[in-house]
């Protein structure tokens, strides 16, 4: 027979001292092996054991090129791509962190500075003006992409590679497949791309030499806002939730579909808003300027900077140190003298070990659990 | 909005007022997925603070039910009155609005987000910092962690994702969680299935209490009515997808509810007869 069931010899709750409850520690099992100690401390501390990876990169590069990569105009090239990557591994992540994934990206970096220089060329719309057009077009890529993935069913993974061709087909095609001189207007080209920086005249902390990173500092304010929206506001703990339980998130009343699809625009927005700032850098739209690898370098500097693809966690601001090291490990194995090709034997290990890692920690989360 | 209290078990006050009214009702809901047919043709009614037990196998409707009464699933046919209103749930945003809460079977925690975060999950609080609209975190932390106390759940903390937690803390955590919203009507689904005995027993002292001082009326949903016999009012069997048997527990022993259920529902129509002659209290 079932016991009765009213708690009698309970204390009522109202005896219970306050805290006492709180103080008392239950089933949490803490790691005691040396190497379950050091998955936490990795896991405590994502951004900083990254960050380290990043400084001993700079260190052996600096001694290995003989004190060459610490220098303004050579940094600035590491910056630039680090702020090109960084842009787009920060929307990376955040689709990451819903269990999404945006290879289209590629494309939309290409068709922002396109539209914008198109409008200019043919009708003389200022490059403000077609660059806002341009990022709306790529936000509307996103919502083709949100879309398809969510109502449809397709895997992401398979969406945007159909929409990374079939984007990249309209831009390449459109004009035949001319690159277009894009004008100069002053300010707009000056506060997003442009590099007045001159060695010989302008001093290390002149405002000229700001404008060398350009791309860097934009990422830097974006990869500001997108921690803020991720940590503190409701949208960014409900993309947690999308991406850690989906059914339960639904349950519980979030609106995974469209959560998810918001993301999706933003990946679109930032890979325009890079490539308007990559474009005014050179004042040539390229159309193949996203083809090449850029959508798979973006997404392995988020997952270097500590996010899985399994969703439900990640760092932007670990994005933007995984966007400086695979930069770094770009540019500063050539400067030291290996083939070009070689930086890409290191890129490779470095995603493999991350990523490892990454599960690794995350299995070690789950393992605590009981 | 200072966390409601916890009420004290009262005696005194009789488990179910004979008077209540009925505030909802589910009339012959029909709900397909594909070619399965989950639910029939299935009614139910609650009457204010009354506790009701679903009862039934795997794959007889139950949880299907209760996803329809939360806005998780819409069904096909059928209406659902809410104080004498027909409502219409298009999500779970919108039961959750009407006072309905639900306790889902896999809890609907949040494994990456802290406790305090899946308590406030869909009704964040927020303060306004520079125009943003940003996240009250310790506002909800410090209303998470004196709401937890005076239920005397013990966790290890409230900034501990909800992965670190047993499963029996997670019950809690969901329970209390569900109860924070203030319901008029609240659905466990499975609500002892991860607990021990004193877990389980702490859950259903919660329920007794929820309905006699508060007068919430509570659906819920369970394997075997032996575990909750004592805290219900009245058993409703569902069988393929249809109630088959609505029973009182006050005018029904558990011995005859076994005899019942063991001799009805080889067949259905046996069954419908037999929950007839049970049930309808007085």
């Amino acid at each position: 027979m079932s016991p009765k069931l009213e708690p009698k010899n309970e204390p009522p709750a109202s005896t219970i001292e306050p805290g006492l409850a709180a103080t008392r520690r239950v089933g949490v099992a803490l790691p005691n092996t040396i190497l379950d100690k050091l998955l936490f401390i990795l896991f405590r501390y994502r951004e900083a054991s990254i960050a380290a990876v990043a400084v001993a990169l700079v260190v052996y590069f600096q001694i290995g090129s003989r004190g060459q990569f610490i220098d303004a105009q050579f940094l600035g090239v590491v910056f630039r791509d680090t702020g090109r990557f960084g842009l787009i591994a920060v929307a990376e992540t955040m689709l990451m962190i819903t269990a999404e994934i945006d290879l289209s990206v590629g494309s939309t970096f290409a068709l922002a500075p396109y539209t914008m220089g198109l409008l200019s060329v043919t009708w003389d719309v200022p490059l403000a003006v077609g660059a806002l057009a341009g990022v709306a077009l790529c936000v509307l890529v996103g919502v083709v992409n949100g879309v398809i993935t969510v109502r449809f069913r397709v895997p992401s993974l398979i969406t945007t590679v159909g929409t990374l061709f079939f984007v990249q087909g309209i831009v390449v095609s459109i004009y035949n497949s001319q690159p277009i001189m894009t004008p100069v207007e002053e300010p707009f080209n000056e506060f997003f791309g442009e590099s007045l920086y001159n060695p010989r005249a302008d001093g290390l902390l002149s405002w000229h030499s700001l404008s060398a990173f350009t791309p860097v500092l934009w990422a830097v304010v974006v990869v500001a806002a997108m921690s803020v929206v991720l940590n503190r506001t409701t949208f960014g703990l409900h993309t947690i939730a999308t991406g850690s339980n989906p059914i339960g998130a639904r349950e519980i009343g979030v609106r995974t579909d469209r959560i998810k699809v918001y993301n999706f625009m933003i990946a679109g927005g930032l890979a325009g808003f890079a490539g308007i700032i990559n474009t005014l850098q050179f004042s040539s739209a390229d159309p193949a300027a996203g083809a090449g690898f850029l959508n798979l370098e973006a997404i392995a500097a988020a997952v270097i900077g500590g996010t899985s693809l399994l969703g439900g966690s990640g760092t932007v601001i670990g994005a933007l140190i995984g966007a400086f090291v695979v930069a770094t490990l770009n540019n500063g194995l050539v400067m030291i003298g290996a083939q070009a090709t070689v930086s890409d034997i290191f890129l490779g290990a470095g995603i493999l070990a991350a990523m490892i890692l990454n599960v690794q920690v995350d299995r070690l989360r789950t393992r605590r659990r009981k | 909005m200072s966390p409601p209290a916890i009420p004290v078990l009262d005696q005194n006050i009789p488990a179910l007022d004979p008077d209540a009214p009925v505030i909802l009702e589910m009339r012959h809901i029909i709900k397909t997925f594909g070619a399965v047919t989950a639910l029939v043709d299935a009614s139910i009614k609650l009457r204010r603070g009354e506790v009701l037990a679903l009862v039934g196998d795997n794959g007889a409707g139950k949880s299907t039910l209760i996803k329809i009464l939360s806005g998780f699933h819409q069904p096909d046919a059928g209406t659902i009155i809410l104080n004498g209103e027909e409502v219409r749930f298009a999500s779970p945003r919108a039961a959750r609005a009407h006072g309905i809460e639900t306790v889902y079977q896999d809890l609907a925690l949040i494994g990456d987000l802290s406790i305090f975060h899946n308590m406030f999950l869909g009704r964040e609080y927020h303060k306004r910092i520079l125009g943003l609209n940003l996240l009250d975190n310790e506002k909800m932390r410090d209303l998470a962690v004196k709401y937890l106390e005076t239920m005397a759940i013990s966790i290890p903390s409230v900034e501990s994702t909800v992965d670190l937690l047993s499963g029996g803390q997670r019950q809690c955590v969901a329970v209390a969680r569900s109860i924070y919203a203030s319901p008029t009507i609240l659905v466990l689904d499975e609500p002892l299935a991860a607990l021990g005995v004193r877990e389980g027993g702490q859950v259903l002292g919660l329920i007794q209490n929820l309905r006699r001082q508060r007068r919430v009326s509570i659906i819920l949903i369970v394997h075997n009515y032996n575990q909750v016999f004592e805290v219900c009012d009245r058993i409703n069997f569902l069988h393929s997808g249809g109630i088959v048997l609505d029973a009182s527990t006050t005018e029904t022993s558990e011995e005859e509810l076994i005899h019942i259920v063991k001799s009805g529902l080889g067949g259905r129509a046996t069954a419908a007869a037999a929950g007839e002659a049970g049930s309808e209290p007085a």
